[in-house]
């Protein structure tokens, strides 16, 4: 009965782990880079169980002495261990490596011991494994290193696998390898292409979320400013709020723990931050270092400064700001491609010139949005290597030799 | 109740994404056509140097010559191309198979199914959902018939024994493991472009809300009048200076105009434009289009926007209330609050009600930069939540 009841447990236990990882696989996109590392890890650690596995009937199979046969197994079965409690204590890099070197010791015994042609499919499987890591320095040494042994063990041991209908060796040998250098080197160029064009979008991404944080700093200083001039106190200085918050807290807190004191003064803690220098309170050595943990954590989510927490809710709002239908231009900045006609590309970078010079686009030493560019800034800006992503070097020049025109009249 | 996380995108999403991907998918096509070229000349050689006779090559160089004109048939062809891009690359898909399956059926021998890999590895280049697991499940089945149909091919020359239980079951982990791996890396790929897509709207909107909350500060809206009167004594003075009639003032009419006529008055009014180049022209328009507004508000800040290698990859960039190694307390309190600030009224957003609030959090992204266990507590007792921010705010 003890044991019936231990067992169902551990199935229970793994289909729950079953379940989660199946999850994570369906939500791989919203996971992080670490996480998605160690997903893959276990995803190559369920299949080199698989292989593992079969060794044991291969091993014996093939006639090894009885040391062999248990000790074979039984070292592919320790580096898998080990592969599982890297990712459990988080070194899910170096699981990643020792996944691999189990795979190729796989392979190695596989195409080493046996004289059948399902063990070349290993290195097919190895070179998977290591494209499924996404990373090309590993890729270019364990996969090229890999690739180069398939050659080798060809060159070496071609007889072994040759087919029943082979015309020769020759040829046979030239096909695997052939085939296999093949199989590397398109892997190779669609890591190229694909590491090109994730780089891209990746730098794209990154510099447009710098731009919008620019935005949204923007509109927050408006609307404190908003705040001040109707002489109201923000909402994070309102004690209703500040009670909201807390008992909300305390509510989810409840599932996870009975005692709702702790979570509370760590509410008072949040917006008691917002009335401080939060630089002083994290490099200050002389606090506890959990309260400084908690300032830095917190940080991210205050609401007197552009935070996290002040983006996320801006976005949120754009979902439901008036929008237009999606046209070609519609995420278009650059004059040149804007319009087509000469004129229109002229009239638009006087328009531009004169935004820049008569709408408040920047901050003046108090740090409120309250200043105009002057005409030898937007000079300076219009000959910045950035600005050619609005206006090309033509239009530079024109403007370069009109500038006393756009001053005076603009 | 199902979810759907796509309820609550920005709907011009797809349109970019599309648009993306074609840029993308031209390039891939491109080179895929290249190695599939080169593959053709390796399988010259091979039929050349084994005497396979005539009839061998011509029918095979004939499957490339195919393949190749029905590309470049795809290719050229202007008119939708997204959809023209992804009929060649399933038919490439396919197409390669259906050579490499020919050509093990005629020599019939192990090295030459090998030759089933390299198919799968030139469909993965495309890095593309359907393309892949059409790909997978082609290499299944053409891989499981040929072991089962033909296990004569896997017979080796020193060794009777095909063992092609084994080729099975090594070829079924095989496709699983590129099925796994391929679903993952594809969906990662598209939540890039994705983010990307989300992204660039977003920057739209929140100039768009930062326009809308400048004018609640200033009360005031653009002079659009001031910028035309600007504009025409500039030109006025750029022709004189030139030494030609007055080029712009004409469109600045049209500009002015723009507010109160309808397009079809304008076209009536202004004959030598057609509507592409009206409708080019009031991206210019500065009452009723803020396209000019948004060009500057961008230009204004383009300055010390630089990305550095470290910053790449980087997820500390994804904005969310889940960041691992966050305390527990850390991530509910700032759930909380992002809840309670959606519960009040805002000058840029007014409060919302309970039910949008729980179908938005279910239903789009936003789930998934809650953690999971507080996320679930919310959609479980959503109404207790209701019920406390009432409470606590009520008189606010």
């Amino acid at each position: 009965m003890k044991y019936l009841i231990l067992s169902s447990k551990i199935i229970w236990k793994v289909s729950d782990n079953m379940k989660s990882m199946i999850n994570k696989i369906k939500n791989s996109e919203f996971l992080t880079f670490n996480e998605v590392l160690r997903l893959k890890v276990a995803i190559v650690t369920s299949f080199l169980f698989v292989f593992v596995s079969l060794s044991v009937p291969l091993s014996s199979y093939n006639n090894f002495t009885s040391g062999v046969d248990i000790l074979i197994p039984i070292g592919f079965a320790l580096l898998l261990v080990l592969t599982m409690f890297l990712t459990v204590i988080n070194l899910n890099r170096w699981a990643m490596h020792f996944s691999i070197y189990t795979i190729i010791g796989l392979t190695i015994f596989y195409v080493g011991r046996t004289d059948h042609f399902y063990g070349y499919i290993l290195f097919f499987v190895t070179l998977t494994v290591i494209i499924f890591y996404q990373d090309i320095i590993t890729y270019l040494l364990y996969g090229g290193g890999i690739t180069a042994y398939g050659i080798f063990y060809i060159m070496e041991n071609g007889q072994a696998i040759i087919g029943f209908n082979s015309t020769g060796l020759e040829f046979s040998s030239l096909t695997y390898q052939t085939i296999l250098i093949g199989f590397y080197i398109i892997f190779l160029i669609q890591f190229i292409v694909s590491d090109n064009i994730y780089e891209n979008m990746n730098n794209e991404w990154v510099s447009m979320n710098k731009v919008l944080k620019k935005y949204q700093t923007f509109s927050l200083q408006y609307l404190k400013e908003n705040l001040e001039i109707n002489e109201q106190n923000p909402i994070y200085k309102d004690p209703k709020f500040q009670q909201l918050i807390s008992e909300l807290s305390v509510f989810i807190n409840e599932f996870f723990e009975e005692d709702g004191n702790k979570i509370a003064e760590v509410v008072e803690f949040y917006f008691f931050l917002h009335d401080q220098e939060i630089d002083d309170i994290i490099n200050d050595k002389e606090l506890p270092l959990i309260t400084r943990k908690y300032a830095i954590e917190l940080q991210k989510y205050l609401l007197n400064t552009r935070s996290e927490l002040v983006s996320v809710l801006f976005d949120f709002t754009t979902l439901f700001k008036g929008d237009k239908k999606f046209q070609v231009c519609r995420y278009e900045y650059n004059l040149e491609k804007l319009f087509n006609n000469k004129i229109d590309r002229l009239l638009g970078l006087s328009i531009l010139y004169k935004y820049l010079k008569t709408e408040v686009t920047q901050y003046d030493r108090w740090g409120k949005v309250s200043r105009v560019l002057t005409h030898e800034e937007i000079s300076e800006l219009f000959i910045s290597k950035e600005f050619r992503a609005f206006i090309s070097f033509e239009q530079v020049n024109f403007y370069l030799d009109n500038a006393e025109l756009f001053e005076k009249h603009l | 109740m199902k979810q759907n996380t796509n309820k609550y995108q920005y709907e011009q999403l797809e349109r970019y994404k599309e648009s993306l991907e074609l840029a993308h998918l031209k390039t891939k096509t491109i080179i895929v056509n290249a190695i599939v070229f080169v593959f053709a000349v390796v399988v010259l050689y091979f039929l050349i140097e084994t005497n396979v006779g005539t009839s061998m090559i011509l029918s095979t160089m004939t499957m490339f010559l195919v393949l190749f004109i029905m590309n470049f048939a795809f290719y050229s062809y202007d008119n939708d191309h997204y959809n023209n891009l992804k009929i060649a690359m399933y038919i490439n898909t396919l197409g390669v198979y259906v050579i490499t399956i020919a050509l093990i059926l005629k020599f019939q021998t192990p090295s030459i199914f090998t030759s089933l890999f390299i198919a799968y590895a030139l469909s993965a280049i495309y890095q593309d959902f359907k393309a892949m697991m059409l790909s997978n499940f082609s290499l299944f089945i053409s891989g499981s018939i040929l072991i089962l149909r033909y296990p004569d091919i896997f017979r080796l020359s020193g060794n009777t024994d095909s063992q092609t239980f084994y080729i099975l079951v090594f070829l079924i982990v095989f496709v699983l493991l590129l099925s796994l791996s391929s679903y993952i890396l594809i969906k990662r790929k598209t939540f890039f472009y994705n983010q990307l897509a989300q992204i660039k709207e977003s920057e739209v909107r929140n100039m768009d809300l930062l326009l809308e909350i400048e004018k609640i500060n200033t009360k005031s809206e653009l002079d659009s009048e001031a910028y035309y009167s600007s504009l025409s004594k500039f030109s006025n003075e750029l022709s004189a200076k030139i030494g030609i009639s007055n080029i712009f003032d004409r469109k600045i009419k049209i500009l002015r105009d723009a507010n109160v006529l309808s397009m079809q008055e304008i076209l009536e009014k202004y004959p030598e434009y057609n509507q592409k180049e009206i409708n080019e022209l009031l991206n210019l328009e500065l009452k009723l289009n803020n396209k000019m507004r948004k060009v500057g508000i961008k230009a204004s800040q383009s300055q010390g926007i630089e990305v550095t290698r470290k910053e790449i990859f980087s997820e500390s960039q994804f904005k969310s209330f889940n960041h691992q190694g966050d305390n527990y307390y850390v991530m509910i309190i700032a759930f909380v609050t992002f809840y309670a600030l959606l519960k009040i009224d805002k000058p840029y957003l007014s409060e919302l009600e309970e039910d949008k609030i729980k179908d938005i959090l279910f239903n789009s992204e936003y789930f998934h930069r809650i953690d999971r266990n507080i996320i679930n507590i919310y959609l479980e007792n959503n109404e207790v939540f209701d019920t406390i921010v009432k409470d606590y705010l009520e008189g606010k």
